[in-house]
């Protein structure tokens, strides 16, 4: 058929575009219906806490993606510096994920735990004061800042319509499960009770009389890719 | 009206030598805006088809298509995973002989050793400036933030042999000192915090006032209990006594006598130190889901023993 003939029939022409986009719009969404098949079965993930989930929003606000990814690649180099490399699991409960493609600083994936929270305060400070040849801007702001969490109950239950797991009681509990991952000297049982062990509860700011930013990104930091049980993980041979 | 054209040849091309798409604006002093149904550049349309072709092939050797059930695996049955599970494997090949040494032998036996030395020294050096060095300097020098050990000097708070160093990166350290002032949870009042900051600098035989200082000598056996921790001279937990007693290694109470100051030593920050009180955090790299393999930590405490403040016993 010549092409000034569907140019010149608009029947043609819709039709012959409703094909291309289908199979266009195929290809791109069918694949999604068998998303769930890529994600690996590994035992510890657990939804963010609130206080985490707050510290992945100043994560996502200060654009620290623009620097550091999330995404340990299954090569030797990467795996020996960083650990495991990522899984699909890991970042499940992520919308959006935050695997990142510039890699000016460190890989973060699995940075929980690595330092201590004094020196992540420090280096949020001035990265200098503990990496002399960081290029990393400061951001000492963020203990002078107090955490607005008003909202968090809502922020879970949005999380919760765009599939992350929290139950009713995890949204209801949000403000006091918030308080006590961060102030000293809270009873810290029911936030353990809904979401475990592996829960890293400090006064991360060393400012016990107030929640800052730095206390949330700093427990979001410090749980970053302690989740699965590695132990019990057996890599697929694909 | 027409303009002078600058390309000669396409001046050349006159009306109805190239088709056009038959698209008209215009008709300015008769001369009518019209498209040209030029072909594409021949450059840019083999290129277009070369890249079609090289899709399909790569369709056809690597991994492509998802499927319900898994995908395509392709002709070379390419995989990232057993890429890296073979590199490992090779380069665990290439070690094996020197890492079962590493293993099977004793620190000291290391230590003495100089060809195991030197392979622990150079694993040690990549797995510090790594994992160490963020807080304690590239080489162990320290940071310009206060509160993390020089290791390169010969002043320990938990000891410099090669077990204790061991130990330290194995399992973490926890340092507490507790806060003292009444209004931060403590049981002392201001003037009594100033006292034992005068005293504190007395220890280190520094400009002090020596009444207040006197006093605060009272206070840091007597109320405010700093003896229990830092022992009954101020020489810290690894060198001290209390009552004649050794005092726990593991509390890794600063030596006050000395001219290095883990938090700095002028009288503002010794009184926050006495105030507020300080802690300090050494991660626990070993044990199981540790980040660090047994093998490293025995690598890098090798390392960390020989900057220069490595004790023998």
């Amino acid at each position: 058929m010549n092409h000034a003939t569907i140019e010149k029939n608009i029947s043609i022409m819709s039709l012959l575009t409703l094909v291309m986009v289908s199979i266009g719009g195929l290809v791109e969404i069918v694949p999604l219906f068998f998303i769930d098949s890529t994600i690996e079965t590994v035992q510890g993930m657990r939804p963010y806490t609130p206080l985490e989930l707050k510290g992945r929003d100043v994560y996502i606000r200060e654009g620290c993606y623009n620097c550091h990814s999330q995404m340990i690649r299954p090569f030797r180099d990467e795996k020996e510096r960083y650990g495991h490399y990522s899984l699909a699991a890991e970042s499940m409960y992520d919308h959006p994920f935050q695997w990142g493609s510039k890699r000016t600083g460190p890989d973060l994936a699995r940075v929980g735990g690595k330092y201590s929270s004094l020196w992540h305060r420090e280096h949020m400070r001035n990265p200098r004061a503990v990496v002399p040849e960081s290029v990393m801007p400061s951001y000492s702001w963020l203990e002078k800042n107090v955490l607005d969490y008003n909202d968090i109950s809502a922020r879970l239950s949005a999380m919760k319509k765009i599939g992350v797991p929290y139950t009713t009681e995890m949204i209801t509990h949000a403000k006091a499960d918030l308080e006590a991952q961060a102030i000293p000297g809270q009873n810290t049982t029911a936030l353990i009770s809904r979401y475990g062990k592996k829960v890293p509860v400090d006064d991360f700011d060393a400012k016990p009389e107030q929640i800052t930013e730095l206390d949330a990104l700093t427990a979001y930091l410090q749980m970053l890719g302690t989740l699965v049980d590695f132990s019990s993980y057996q890599a697929r041979s694909r | 009206m027409a303009t002078q054209p600058r390309d000669q040849k396409k001046q050349d091309q006159q009306p109805g030598d190239v088709s056009t798409t038959g698209h008209q604006w215009d008709n300015d002093e008769g001369y009518p805006l019209q498209e040209y149904n030029n072909p594409l550049p021949k450059w840019w349309l083999y290129t277009f088809y070369a890249t079609i072709v090289y899709a399909i092939v790569y369709w056809v050797l690597y991994p492509a298509w998802p499927l319900a059930n898994g995908f395509t695996k392709g002709l070379l049955a390419s995989s990232m995973y057993q890429e890296l599970a073979q590199e490992e494997a090779a380069a665990k090949a290439t070690r094996q002989p020197l890492e079962k040494q590493l293993a099977d032998l004793s620190l000291e036996e290391i230590a003495r050793n100089n060809n195991m030395l030197q392979f622990a020294m150079s694993s040690g050096k990549a797995v510090f400036g790594d994992n160490c060095a963020p807080c304690h300097g590239t080489g162990g020098v320290g940071a310009q933030a206060k509160g993390f050990p020089i290791l390169v000097d010969d002043d320990w708070l938990y000891g410099g042999t090669l077990a204790a160093i061991q130990e330290s990166i194995t399992n973490g350290r926890n340092g507490q000192m507790p806060a003292h002032l009444q209004t931060a949870g403590g049981n002392l009042s201001v003037e009594q915090v100033n006292d034992l900051t005068q005293f504190v600098l007395s220890l280190s035989q520094r400009a002090n006032d020596s009444v207040s200082a006197q006093r605060g000598r009272l206070l840091f056996s007597g109320e405010a209990s700093c003896h229990s921790c830092h022992g009954d001279h101020g020489k810290g937990s690894l060198l001290d006594t209390v009552g004649g007693q050794p005092l726990d290694h593991g509390i890794g109470a600063p030596n006050l006598t000395d001219k290095i100051w883990l938090h700095g030593g002028d009288v503002e920050t010794i009184r926050t130190s006495i105030a507020k009180g300080r802690s300090g955090q050494m991660p626990a790299w070993g044990g199981p889901g540790g980040r660090l393999s047994p093998l490293d930590i025995k690598a890098v405490t090798l390392y960390v023993h020989t900057l220069g403040g490595g004790q023998k016993k």
